[in-house]
């Protein structure tokens, strides 16, 4: 059943974001600073850089934020040395990929200042960027979040945070539905799912943990993944990506929200994570600086995997 | 444009039995690049080795495949003869059609298509070497001992008096091992005090020898002639340099009653102890678990009798790291617990012989504690229920050995010779006493080792049983034993005052703990592994760390010492170089392609990964990049495998390499 989600602190926030990016950039703590603007579509929203004081009121958040914004920070990195730091408008969810981040050398702390936004959840499609925000909109992402209040950031505005209606747990349930599959029908699930790919790489592109400057998809000595839209090279691609997130990703879900074949890639996501949570007890994006399990060893590591 | 040289061995007929090497030339010589293919009965023997080098000089070869054995066998012999042609070692690679082929299949047809599949893969694969100058690395002339018993006391010793200084880390309070818990020696039942002890002393004053004891490895980092090795020394509660080894503080002591592990909890010491008197340092030891001290804060007794102030209740456990070249490993032996089944373990125990709720049943080591003139009974043989002598005694052999059914399947190969010593002691103390011996063989291989055993069967009057023992109970206070004689072929039963089970040797707990931390291999049951069973028995396939004693399987006191001479000797010869030559298989970074992420330092077992900055020409940081130190780079891959953007390549284990030899396929 339909549920509506109160929204009324999102205006609230939108005020304080404002109040704090003027002061923070009159006060030339921050170059820059990484946010949301108003698109041009009624009720949608972009991403923003802003390094006036007199733009902060181009800065909102509404349900219709979705873009996890770490990732411009990857990009942005190498001009920190030069300019000084940035400041960045951030949800509990992207939090999480600044933390992996930061533990994989990408960011310094020092180097940002973080505004940390409480969130009650965003839309799920924002194709029809005017929805009402609903348990049925909301984002599947949204359902499972357990971070709508963001720590350790340098600000965060004083909202109370409204009480979240039963939703129901996409995730979990459709990792359940495959988990009950026989290897072979699971293998025909992604084998179709992935022959959808056109190979156009906008999950790369959007993900914060896809940071290297050559991707080993477009290496060509040797090269290690076919490049054109064929089931082979697709299969390789996937695995590749969701073998390389495993420990990492801790479920922004754009490379699902840009994917515009509907591959549901942040499922394979979820799967990684559940296996690290069900073998090693470990959750990406809560601790800098953490090796993590897939890059340690520990010879109490439960083994029974080799056979 | 390659002139690739293709080898074939026969290796005897050990691969010509099953692969037509004949047609494995021919084939292979036809692939893009190979200028030359030829078969050869034996490869690495002498004229083997000429018929490559003259080859390589007649038809100006580029790069060389030897199909032969595993690498691991030959590798070094032909690139060393590559480079006595004039050619750079690493352009030549071997490919394995012996262990990976002719071995393992019996159909000739199919094993000499893979084995022209093999080379194939190596030709293409040899395509892509690139010359690389050795590396040399100096050499830290200093060894590390692991394990204070014989062995350890051994290896130290010859090490040491060849000039170089040794680290010699205990883990109990005391150096002496095993060995100085023994009565009598066989086959000549010498006192192992009196040969033992010197050896300890001469330890403690040798200039060159530092002893850590009631100390542990913590971390083993870095390679050979250039390990760091962190050592964690325990609290001793006493100051070693203070102490002057005067006894009052252990006289004074108001816990006595604390079973002695020693003595095999047949004697008591108090809580601050020496395990033995003849200890090496003699400075004792408080025992936290049990001193009045630690429990309730009160007492503080010791303390107030030493004369020098040693004691020290503040002490902690302190770490520090010793820089080592080499690494002896004799952590030695421990028996099988009998009574116990440890979870997960192969073992199964053996709870219906009643070892642990029967009193007067005890294994080998127990009963050497009884028949020592050091021990809880001043050597005379009494039971530990009652203190009765026992008149009628009965020994066990291949109590957990050769019992595949309990879980060992390996002789323990002392336990005949000891049970025989045991029975001529027993003899030698209870002269109206009668000993039997359940056995399944007498194993007496050894110099001196036959004869001894017949002694005490023709002169010290042990009656031999053949046949195992099914069952013990007690009745009053005898021992029933109920067993077979096969030779005879009937059951017997002896009622005996005491049983003594001659329990099978196995690695000290922790020898697997410890392998990890060294990255040494180890078999099923935690013994270590030689480099090879024959021609490599000292050494570990881990280059500059050597085994000594039973650590690497059971063995007897000749053994152990000549095994410890040994790998002193192999830690000579290293150390008898100031620079070591190293293989340049070593981690390259491409720059370009690293973002920086040093998920390659964080995997690196060997700490080569460093951060290194790309500055441009004005000095402004562009980025940071991984960068491997060649000197400290083990090769193992790790970093190449762990790379997400496939910027870090192992030289000779390219990924290019690789996909060029799958695609061969």
């Amino acid at each position: 059943m339909t549920q509506p989600i109160d929204t009324s602190i999102y205006a609230a926030v939108t005020e304080a974001i404002r109040s704090e990016a003027k002061r923070i950039l009159s006060e030339g703590q921050v170059s820059a600073i990484v946010g949301y603007a108003v698109a041009r579509r009624k009720g949608s929203a972009q991403p923003i850089v802003i390094s006036d004081a007199a733009d902060v009121s181009k800065l909102i958040f509404t349900p219709a934020c979705v873009n996890n914004l770490s990732v411009y920070l990857t990009k942005a990195k190498k001009e920190i040395p030069k300019n000084g730091k940035i400041g960045i408008v951030v949800k509990g969810c992207d939090l999480k990929a600044l933390v992996g981040l930061m533990g994989e050398s990408q960011l310094k702390r020092e180097d940002l200042f973080l505004i940390g936004v409480p969130c009650a959840g965003v839309l799920g499609s924002v194709l029809q960027p005017d929805t009402e925000l609903t348990s049925d909109t909301i984002a599947s992402k949204c359902r499972e979040c357990g971070e709508r209040l963001p720590q350790g950031c340098d600000f965060v505005p004083s909202v109370t945070l409204p009480a979240t209606p039963e939703q129901e747990q996409i995730y979990a349930a459709e990792i359940a539905r495959l988990e009950a599959l026989t290897p072979a029908e699971r293998w025909a699930y992604w084998k179709e799912q992935f022959s959808k790919c056109i190979k156009c790489y906008a999950c790369r592109q959007v993900c914060p943990f896809c940071f290297c400057e050559q991707c080993l998809c477009d290496r060509n000595k040797p090269q290690m993944v076919e490049t054109t839209p064929r089931p082979a090279g697709n299969f390789a691609w996937h695995v590749i990506r969701a073998m390389h997130l495993a420990g990492r990703c801790a479920g922004c879900a754009e490379c699902e929200r840009v994917c515009p074949m509907d591959i549901p890639l942040n499922l394979l996501n979820r799967k990684m994570a559940k296996e690290l949570k069900e073998l090693y007890d470990y959750e990406a994006g809560f601790e800098v600086n953490d090796k993590g399990p897939l890059a340690s060893y520990d010879d109490k590591d439960d083994q029974s995997f080799i056979k | 444009m390659s002139r690739i040289g293709v080898f074939i061995c026969h290796c005897g007929e050990n691969i010509s039995r099953t692969v037509d090497v004949e047609r494995v030339a021919r084939e292979v010589g036809q692939l893009p690049g190979v200028a030359f293919s030829t078969d050869y009965k034996y490869m690495c023997s002498d004229p083997g080795q000429n018929l490559l080098k003259k080859a390589i000089q007649e038809q100006k070869l580029s790069h060389v495949v030897v199909a032969a054995c595993s690498p691991r066998m030959h590798e070094r012999t032909f690139r060393k003869a590559v480079e006595a042609a004039g050619l750079n070692p690493f352009l030549c690679e071997m490919a394995n059609i012996r262990e990976h082929c002719s071995w393992v299949h019996e159909d000739k047809e199919e094993a000499t298509v893979k084995a022209v599949e093999i080379v194939g893969m190596m030709v293409e694969r040899v395509k892509k070497n690139r010359v690389l100058p050795t590396i040399t690395v100096p050499v830290t002339k200093r060894a590390l001992v692991i394990g204070g018993g014989i062995a350890g006391i051994q290896a130290a010793l010859d090490i040491a008096d060849c000039g170089h200084e040794v680290i010699l880390v205990e883990r109990e309070p005391s150096i002496g091992g095993h060995m100085a818990q023994l009565s009598e020696t066989f086959p000549t039942l010498d006192c192992s005090q009196c040969i033992m002890t010197p050896k300890m002393v001469d330890v403690a004053n040798h200039p060159k020898i530092k002893l850590y004891t009631w100390s542990e490895i913590e971390r083993v980092e870095g390679y050979i002639g250039n390990f760091q090795v962190t050592i964690k020394r325990k609290a001793r509660s006493v100051d070693e340099d203070k102490c002057t080894g005067c006894g009052v503080c252990m006289e004074k002591c108001p816990v006595r009653k604390i079973p002695n592990k020693f003595d095999c909890n047949l004697g008591m010491r108090p809580a601050i102890y020496v395990p033995f008197p003849q200890a090496v340092p003699n400075t004792p030891v408080i025992d936290r678990e049990n001193c009045i001290k630690f429990k309730t804060g009160k007492c503080g007794l010791c303390q107030k009798v030493c004369g020098p102030g040693a004691v020290d209740y503040e002490q902690e456990d302190i770490l520090i790291v010793e820089a080592v070249g080499a690494i002896v490993v004799a952590t030695g032996f421990d028996l099988y617990t009998i009574d116990e089944k440890p979870k997960g373990s192969l073992i199964k125990g053996y709870g219906e012989f009643g070892h642990g709720k029967i009193p007067d049943v005890v294994d080998g080591m127990t009963f050497e504690r009884l028949a020592s003139a050091s021990g809880p009974t001043g050597g005379k043989i009494l039971r530990p229920s009652d203190g009765k002598e026992p008149k009628q005694i009965v020994f066990i052999q291949c109590i957990g050995s050769r019992a595949r059914e309990k879980g060992i399947s390996y002789c323990s190969k002392v336990c005949c010779m000891y049970t025989a010593k045991h029975t001529m002691l027993y003899h030698h103390k209870v002269h109206d006493g009668q000993a039997y011996v359940f056995f399944m063989d007498a194993r007496t291989p050894g110099k001196s080792y036959d004869e001894f055993w017949r002694r005490s069967i023709e002169e010290e009057e042990a009656v031999y049983i053949r046949g195992m023992v099914s069952r013990l109970y007690q009745k009053g206070d005898k021992i029933v034993v109920m067993g077979s004689d096969i030779a005879v072929g009937v059951q017997v039963e002896i009622e005996a005052d005491m049983v003594v089970l001659a329990t099978a040797i196995q690695p000290q707990k922790g020898a697997d703990t410890l392998a990890q931390k060294l990255g040494i291999s180890y078999d099923k049951y935690n013994f270590y592994s030689e480099a090879h069973a024959k021609l490599r028995p000292v050494e570990c396939a881990t280059a500059g760390i050597y085994l000594a004693g039973a650590c690497q399987g059971p063995k007897d006191i000749p053994d152990t010492v000549s095994q410890a001479s040994a790998a002193a000797a192999k830690v000579m010869t290293l150390f008898s170089k100031d620079k070591l030559e190293r293989e340049p298989i070593v981690a390259r970074v491409k720059e370009a392609g690293c973002v920086g992420c040093f998920y390659c330092k964080k995997v690196c077992p060997y700490g080569a990964v460093e951060e290194k900055e790309i500055r441009d020409r004005q000095g402004n940081l562009i980025k940071v990049v991984a960068y491997v130190n060649p000197g400290v780079c083990g090769g193992c891959g790790t970093c190449q495998a762990t790379c997400p953007s496939k910027s870090v390549e192992l030289d000779g284990y390219t990924d290019e390499q690789i996909v060029a030899m799958i695609e061969s396929l």
